[in-house]
């Protein structure tokens, strides 16, 4: 079996920074420009988490999950750095447009990976305010006080079901990892 | 669950979620759980699941990145210390470009004169393809290549907002690939450190208090700009756009304090 891109990047291979440009380019710029409002931004964060994926391609482990959520997890790390060294905070007293989103989108969300089909499945299994939370957190970027802010909810409980729901979805999504117990 | 778990656990999720400031790194280095990558590959895989399209990425940024690759190889090689080895691999590169290169002057050669023999110059019919070399596509084209391919364009033209200015220019729209652009003239140029403009699209699913926001944009002293637009959410059928001018990084939801453009639907296609 051929190597993966990532083994290859790891092995110094130039070539296979095309080929993983090819694969992936767009994704990460669309996760990008999911989470950051601002073009200039998103450009110059995929540039920084190309860099990335080149120095832990080697951490790569094809046990663990495939190179597509291997490469989305470095893109997020390095999008949250970015949002979190700018101090980005809602400045608003109102925040419907966050909380507009509709919840069941399933029609138009593509398959991108096995993980991410077992994700949708994990997130529905959850409770509606574990889901909420999560995908104010992970998809539209919000820290657990922006949380609290937009849904009326206290902060204990924003991460209480931030904290539940992930461990469940990663159980279910069969990643091994630390507090495995806590997350009934 | 042990309180060194408990404290290990916080560490992994704030990573997950929020981000760790350089002493919490430290703190998670210490207790070797670094590698702990669970939550964050989980935290991946639901974000991979919201995706509702996947973007090709800008021309101009790969171009970038490969840049930026060449850099970093190149120092990686160095500071392993195995100049040697790569300066021998190079010659050996370079040898067998040398041959490669030669042998292919030879087909060329034959294949010019083969060509030139059977068909007259003019008549030789297409070559073989050339391989297109990387072309940059400006967000011009992009727009016309939007145009050209959807079939559901709504247009709306720029009218002034409530600033003394007046910018003229149009915006387009594609519920079906839900991608647009916006084109200005006569927009003041901006200054990215103090302020930016940020694109509000009023569509049929949300409040008029709350429109989707589509997106910041700065503007030179040039004018002239298109712009892709990139809403955060869905957006159905837009009614109308508006552009405000906020603080650095656009907000979540604007004061209307500035309003630079407005811009109602004329026309959408059927």
């Amino acid at each position: 079996m051929a190597d993966s891109i990532l083994k290859r990047i790891a092995l110094g291979n130039r070539d296979a920074v095309s080929d993983c440009l090819d694969t992936y380019g767009g994704l990460v710029w669309s996760i990008a420009r999911k989470m950051l409002r601002s073009q200039n931004d998103a450009e110059d964060a995929v540039q920084e988490i190309f860099i990335d994926i080149w120095k832990n391609a080697e951490r790569f482990d094809e046990n663990q999950s495939s190179e597509t959520t291997f490469i989305a997890m470095i893109a997020r790390r390095r999008i949250i750095d970015r949002i979190r060294k700018s101090n980005r905070r809602i400045s608003a007293d109102s925040f419907e447009d966050v909380l507009s989103e509709p919840e069941s989108r399933g029609d138009r969300k593509i398959e991108i990976s096995v993980e991410a089909g077992e994700a949708a499945e994990a997130l529905r299994t959850l409770k509606p305010e574990q889901q909420q939370v999560l995908q104010l957190s992970i998809v539209q970027g919000l820290s657990h006080q922006e949380i609290a802010d937009v849904t009326g909810m206290p902060l204990g409980t924003v991460k209480t079901h931030a904290r539940r729901g992930i461990l469940q979805a990663r159980e279910m999504l069969g990643i091994t990892g630390i507090g495995k117990e806590a997350s009934i | 669950m042990s309180e060194l778990e408990e404290r290990l656990l916080d560490l992994l999720e704030k990573r997950t979620f929020d981000g760790l400031t350089p002493a919490e790194e430290r703190e998670l280095s210490e207790l070797n759980a670094t590698d702990d990558v669970s939550l964050d590959l989980t935290a991946a895989a639901i974000s991979l699941a919201q995706l509702e399209k996947v973007e090709p990425m800008p021309v101009h940024l790969r171009s970038r990145i490969e840049s930026a690759a060449d850099e970093h190889f190149t120092q990686k090689v160095s500071q392993s210390g195995s100049v040697r080895t790569v300066r021998e691999s190079n010659t050996g590169w370079w040898n067998w470009f040398g041959w490669a290169l030669a042998g292919a002057a030879c087909i060329a050669l034959a294949a010019n004169i083969y060509l030139t023999r059977v068909n007259p110059p003019l008549a030789a019919g297409p070559g073989p393809t050339p391989t297109p070399a990387p072309v940059q596509i400006t967000p011009e084209q992009q727009r016309a290549q939007l145009l050209a391919s959807a079939s559901d364009i709504a247009k709306a033209n720029i009218s002034a907002g409530k600033e003394s200015y007046v910018p003229s220019g149009d915006i387009v729209w594609s519920d079906a690939k839900q991608a647009g652009y916006m084109r200005f003239h006569g927009l003041p140029a901006n200054d990215p450190s103090k302020a930016t403009y940020q694109l509000w699209i009023f569509d049929q699913t949300q409040d008029k208090a709350t429109p989707i926001d589509g997106g910041t944009f700065d503007v030179d002293a040039n004018g002239d700009v298109v712009v892709p637009i990139n809403p955060r959410l869905h957006a159905t059928e837009p009614e109308m756009f508006a552009v405000t001018m906020e603080k650095p990084g656009g907000v979540v939801v604007s004061k209307r304090e500035k309003i630079a453009v407005l811009a109602k639907v004329e026309t959408q296609k059927s």
